[in-house]
C-alpha cells in the first residue's frame, strides 16, 4: 500500500495541475517534494519510478496542448531536473540508509556479547568480583558468594578483608594499598577467608585493577579459586610423606608418636589429636600420648581426656575400638554422637574424628582428631586415615619389638660392660673384636694394645695350654665351657693366673662365627689353693709324722713291753722255782744269777730310757773337761773284749790328737754303746776296728765292723728311736732300740756330728766328731805333761 | 741234763721248745722235764722247723721273735707238712691284739711270757692227754 502512496500522490497533483490548468512550474516543486519523501520512505526502484511518473506528468500537458512550444521545453527540462534530481535523493538517501544499519547491528553485537559475558561470569568456576579501593565488594558472581558462603545481597555491606582469616589480613591490607598507589597492577596469593557460618575456605586470589568509572575511583578485579580441595589432598599426601617419614625413621614409638600426632594435625588441618590406646587386658582406652596447637580450652580437654577410660563400643572411640572402622562427626553442635561432645565445644573442638590403629589385624587403639573448625571429612581422608592406621599399627608392633630387641642388646652390653669377669669377643681368625672393661682393667691394657700385641700372646698362650690337654686349640675344636688356665703378665709385669673359657657362637649357617672367651683372674685361687696344697701337703707330713711318732710309740711301747716280759719270764719262772723249794743249791745259785742278770738288763733299760726323755727334753745335764778320747776307746776296747771272745779287735789311734772337751762319762757311753753294736752285729770272727785322727778343730772317732751292715732303706734311719735293724739276722738281736739315739744326743750336745757308712754283708762303719778343747794348749804338751 | 725222761707205760711225749733265749729254753726245760715231757730245743725259726719235720715232736711251745725266720713263719712252714702238729705260741708280744694275731695265723694255743709255770704245765698236760686219748682210740680201733 505504501508503496501505492507516491503514484497516489503523482497523480492528484497531475489531476490538480490538469484542472486548474497551471503550470508545470507550479507543478514541479510539488512532484519533488514527492519524489524526496518516496526516495526517504520507500526503496530506490519505487522512487526511481515516481521521478519517471513524476516527469511524464510535467511532460503530458504540454505535450496534449502543444500551443506553447516554450511550455514544451520548459517541461522537458523539469522533468530531466526530477529525474537527476531523484537518483541524487536515492543516492544519498541510500547511504544514509546504510549508515544507520550498520549502527544498529554494530549495537545488537555489543548487547549480545555483554549477555554472554554477564552469562560466562556468572558461570564461571572461579569468584570473580568487583571491589573498591577498600575493598568493598561491587559485584560479586555466585560462584564468589558460594565460595565466601555469603549471600550477594549481603557482601556489598563487607569488604575483602572482613571476610578473610584474621592471620592473612594485614598481608591483604597491605596487597590492596599497593595496588591503589599503582605500584602493582596484580597481586595474586592464597589466603584463608571466613565463611558466614566461621568456617574457613583456602583461596587462590589475584586481584588486579580494572578500568575506572567516570568518577576515577578505582576499581579491582577480584579472582577467588576454593583451593580447599587442593589443600586436602595435598596435606593427605604431605601427610602421608610425614607419617611415612616418620614411620622408616626407625625412632622408637615413644618418640616417633609425638610427630606423628602432630603431622596428622598440621597436613590435615586438626587442631588437637590424641592416641588413645587399649589397656593390657583390653578393658578400655586411655590416652597414652597427645598433641595439639597451642590454645588454653585444649589443654584443659586434653586433661579431661586423660581421667577418662573408654569401654569398649562405648561412644564414637569405643566402637571405632570394637569395629576398626573410622568415625567423624563434622559438627559437634549439629550431632551428638560423641561421649565428650559438651568437653569439646566448651574447648571450642566443634569437629572429631577418629581412626583405628591397627596391628596384626587387632586394633590396639584410636588417633582422635578434633578441630576447632566446622570441618567436612572427605572419603579420601578417611581412606587415608584408615591405611595410615594400620602403617602406624604395624610400626607400633616393629617398635616394640626393636624396644625389647634393644632392651635385650642393652642387658647384654650392661652385662658385657659391668662383668667383673674378664669377656671378649674374637672373630673366626682369633683377632680381638671386642673386650669389656673388666678385661682391660685385669691386664692394665689399653684396647688398642690389647688387641694388638697382649691378645695375640694370650691366645697362644691359650692354644698352647689346650693343645698340651686335649689338642684342641680354640678355635679348631673349641668344646664349649672347657677352659684352660694359663699364666699371663699385666702391661705392668705381674703375672697373673687366667682362667679362660671359650665359646663359640655359632653364625646362620653354624659355623664358628665368633668366640666370646670368658678370662678370670684366678691367680688367688690359684695361690691359695697352692697355699692350701701346701698346707695339705705339710699337714699330711705332720699326719704323716704323727703317725709315724704313734706308730713308733706303739712299736716303742711293743719293744719295750717284749724286752721286759722275756726278761720277766726268767725272773718270774726261776724265783717260782725258787720259792717252791725242793732244788739242790748249785741250782738256786744258778737260777738266781739268771734272776739277777735279767734284772740289770730291765734296769739299763730304764736307764736308756731315763737318758734318753732327759737328753730330748734339755734337761741332762753335762759335765765339761778335758778328755783324751784315745784313751776312752783304749777302755771300751779292753772292757769289750774280755766279754767276748768271737771278735778280734783293732786300734787305729792318733797319738797326736788333741785333747777333746766333753763329759767323760758320756764319751764312754757313747764310745761302750757303738763298740757293743759292732760286737753284737758281729759273727762269730769278726773284726772291729777303732780309730782317732783329728781333723779341723775336731776329733774323727771311727767304730768300725765286718758285720751283718744296714740295708740302704734303713741306714737313714738307724739314728731314730726304737729303730732296730730288725730285719734278715740283726732281728734277733737284743737292744732297747734306743742307744743310737742316745749316742746321737750326747755327740750333737758336744757340738759334734755323727753318721755312718755301711754295706750288707761287709759291715758298718760309724764315725763321730767331737771338738777339739781351746787352741792354746798343746795336744802334746797336755797329753805328755 | 737228762735227754728222756721214760715213764713206765706211757708213749713218750716230746715237746719241742723254740727259743733264742737261753734263759727261757732253761726255764722250759727244767718245768717240762719235771712233769714228765721230753724236751727238745731249737734256737732259731729254721732250726725249729728242721727238727719238728725230722723228729716229729708231740707238740711244740714256740717262740716269735726269733733270729731268722720269726716263730709264725716257722709255724707257717711246720704246718704246712704237718697240718695236724699242735703249736702253741709262748711269746713276750703278749697284747690282746697279738694273741689274736698269733691265732690267725695258725696257733692252737697261745701263752704269754712271763708265764707261770702251772699254766705251762697245764697246756702241755692239755694236749699230752689229747694225744693220750687219741691213741687210745687208734687202739680201740
Amino acid at each position: 500500500m505504501r508503496r501505492a502512496t507516491p503514484f497516489a500522490a503523482i497523480a492528484a497533483v497531475f489531476a490538480v495541475e490538469a484542472a486548474a490548468g497551471a503550470g508545470p512550474v507550479l507543478a514541479f516543486p510539488l512532484y519533488l517534494t514527492i519524489i524526496l519523501l518516496t526516495a526517504l520512505q520507500l526503496s530506490r526502484t519505487e522512487s526511481l519510478a515516481t521521478a519517471g511518473l513524476a516527469a511524464i506528468a510535467i511532460l503530458i500537458p504540454p505535450l496534449v496542448s502543444a500551443n506553447q512550444p516554450s511550455d514544451l521545453a520548459t517541461a522537458v527540462l523539469l522533468a530531466v531536473v526530477l529525474i537527476v534530481s531523484a537518483i541524487a535523493i536515492t543516492a544519498v538517501v541510500r547511504q544514509v540508509r546504510q549508515k544507520a544499519a550498520d549502527a544498529q547491528s554494530r549495537a545488537d553485537d555489543i548487547a549480545a556479547s555483554e549477555k554472554r559475558m554477564r552469562l560466562m561470569l556468572e558461570a564461571a568456576m572461579v569468584g570473580l568480583a568487583l571491589v573498591d579501593g577498600d575493598g568493598r565488594w561491587q559485584q560479586v558472581n555466585d560462584r564468589l558468594a558460594v565460595i565466601l558462603g555469603r549471600s550477594r545481597d549481603e557482601l556489598p555491606r563487607l569488604t575483602l578483608g572482613d571476610v578473610t582469616a584474621e592471620a592473612d589480613r594485614p598481608v591483604l591490607e597491605e596487597a590492596l594499598a599497593l595496588l591503589r598507589s599503582g605500584d602493582i597492577v596484580r597481586w595474586e596469593a592464597e589466603l584463608n577467608q571466613v565463611r558466614a557460618d566461621g568456617s574457613r575456605v583456602p583461596v587462590s586470589v589475584a586481584i588486579a585493577t580494572a578500568p575506572g568509572r567516570a568518577s576515577g575511583e578505582s576499581l579491582l578485579l577480584v579472582q577467588e579459586t576454593d583451593i580447599s580441595a587442593r589443600k586436602r589432598l595435598d596435606g593427605i599426601r604431605d601427610c602421608l610423606v610425614a607419617i611415612r617419614h616418620v614411620l622408616v625413621s626407625g625412632l622408637a614409638w615413644e618418640q616417633a608418636v609425638p610427630q606423628l600426632l602432630g603431622g596428622l594435625c598440621t597436613y590435615l588441618d586438626w587442631d588437637l589429636a590424641q592416641f588413645w590406646a587399649a589397656d593390657h587386658d583390653r578393658q578400655a582406652l586411655r590416652v597414652r600420648h597427645y598433641w595439639h596447637r597451642e590454645a588454653a580450652g585444649f589443654e584443659a580437654f586434653r586433661e579431661e581426656s586423660r581421667e577418662t577410660a573408654i569401654p569398649m563400643g562405648f561412644g564414637m572411640l569405643g566402637r571405632v575400638w570394637q569395629s576398626g572402622v573410622v568415625a567423624a562427626v563434622e559438627d559437634l553442635s549439629r550431632v551428638n554422637d560423641y561421649s565428650r561432645s559438651d568437653l569439646a565445644r566448651a574447648a571450642g573442638l566443634n569437629s572429631v574424628l577418629a581412626f583405628p590403629v591397627v596391628e596384626s589385624g587387632v586394633v590396639i587403639g584410636a588417633i582422635e582428631l578434633l578441630a576447632a573448625h566446622v570441618r567436612d571429612v572427605p572419603d579420601y581422608e578417611v581412606t587415608m586415615l584408615s591405611t595410615a592406621g594400620v602403617e602406624i599399627g604395624q610400626f607400633i608392633r616393629r617398635s616394640n619389638t626393636a624396644r625389647a630387641l634393644r632392651r635385650s642388646e642393652a642387658d647384654h652390653r650392661a652385662i658385657f660392660e659391668r662383668s667383673p669377669i674378664g669377656i671378649v669377643r674374637i672373630n673366626s681368625d682369633g683377632e680381638l673384636v671386642e673386650s669389656n672393661p673388666a678385661v682391660l682393667s685385669m691386664l692394665e691394657y689399653d684396647f688398642e694394645a690389647m688387641r694388638a700385641s697382649a691378645w695375640p700372646d694370650l691366645l697362644r698362650a691359650y692354644d698352647q695350654a689346650a693343645g698340651r690337654q686335649q689338642l684342641a686349640p680354640l678355635l679348631a675344636g673349641l668344646t664349649a665351657g672347657s677352659s684352660v688356665q694359663i699364666r699371663a703378665s699385666t702391661a705392668a709385669g705381674k703375672w697373673l693366673w687366667l682362667q679362660l673359657t671359650g665359646t663359640s657362637i655359632p653364625d646362620s649357617n653354624g659355623r664358628p662365627e665368633h668366640v666370646l672367651v670368658m678370662i678370670e683372674d684366678v691367680t688367688t685361687v690359684r695361690e691359695t689353693s697352692d697355699q692350701l696344697a701346701e698346707a695339705l701337703e705339710s699337714q699330711r707330713n705332720a699326719n704323716a709324722n704323727l703317725e709315724r711318732l704313734d706308730h713308733t710309740k706303739t712299736e716303742f711301747l711293743s719293744i719295750v713291753s717284749h724286752e721286759f716280759r722275756t726278761a720277766l719270764t726268767g725272773i718270774q719262772g726261776f724265783s717260782e722255782l725258787i720259792r717252791d723249794g725242793g732244788l739242790e743249791t748249785d741250782e738256786v745259785k744258778a737260777y738266781g744269777g739268771y734272776i739277777f742278770n735279767d734284772a740289770d738288763r730291765i734296769n739299763r733299760l730304764i736307764g736308756d730310757m731315763l737318758d734318753l726323755d732327759r737328753m730330748e727334753s734339755g734337761r741332762m745335764s753335762m759335765r765339761s773337761g778335758d778328755v783324751d778320747i784315745n784313751e776312752v776307746l783304749s777302755e771300751a776296747m779292753a772292757r769289750a773284749s774280755t766279754g767276748v771272745s768271737t771278735v778280734e779287735f783293732d786300734a787305729d789311734l792318733d797319738p797326736r790328737l788333741p785333747i777333746v772337751a766333753g763329759d767323760r762319762d758320756r764319751l764312754i757311753q757313747v764310745v761302750s754303746n757303738l763298740v757293743n753294736n759292732a760286737v753284737k752285729y758281729s759273727p762269730d770272727g769278726g773284726r772291729v776296728t777303732l780309730s782317732t785322727r783329728g781333723e779341723g778343730g775336731f776329733a774323727l772317732v771311727s767304730v768300725t765292723d765286718t758285720g751283718l751292715g744296714i740295708p740302704p732303706d734303713e741306714i737313714g734311719h738307724v739314728f731314730e728311736r726304737f729303730r732296730r735293724v730288725r730285719s734278715g739276722a740283726a732281728q734277733s738281736i737284743p737292744g732297747t732300740g734306743l742307744g743310737l739315739t742316745i749316742v746321737k744326743q750326747i755327740v750333737e750336745m758336744h757340738g759334734g756330728k755323727i753318721w755312718v757308712e755301711s754295706a750288707v754283708g761287709h759291715g758298718s762303719a760309724f764315725h763321730f766328731t767331737i771338738p777339739l778343747a781351746a787352741e792354746d794348749a798343746s795336744p802334746l804338751q797336755r797329753r805328755h805333761a | 741234763m737228762p735227754e728222756t725222761a721214760n715213764q713206765a707205760g706211757t708213749t713218750a711225749f716230746t715237746v719241742l721248745v723254740a727259743d733264742d733265749n737261753d734263759v727261757a729254753q732253761r726255764l722250759c726245760k727244767r718245768v717240762l722235764e719235771k712233769a714228765g715231757y721230753k724236751v727238745i730245743i731249737a734256737v732259731d725259726g729254721l732250726a725249729a722247723v728242721d727238727v719238728a719235720l725230722s723228729q716229729r715232736p708231740s707238740m711244740i711251745l714256740m717262740d716269735v721273735a726269733m733270729p731268722g725266720i720269726d716263730g709264725l713263719e716257722a709255724m707257717r712252714r711246720i704246718k704246712a707238712e704237718v697240718p695236724t702238729m699242735p703249736i702253741v705260741i709262748a711269746s713276750a708280744h703278749s697284747m690282746a691284739s697279738d694273741t689274736d694275731r698269733f691265732l690267725a695265723a695258725g696257733a692252737d694255743k697261745v701263752l704269754s711270757k712271763p708265764f707261770r709255770l702251772a699254766d705251762l704245765v697245764a697246756i702241755v698236760g692239755q694236749f699230752a692227754q689229747a694225744k693220750k686219748s687219741q691213741e687210745k682210740s687208734i687202739d680201740a680201733n
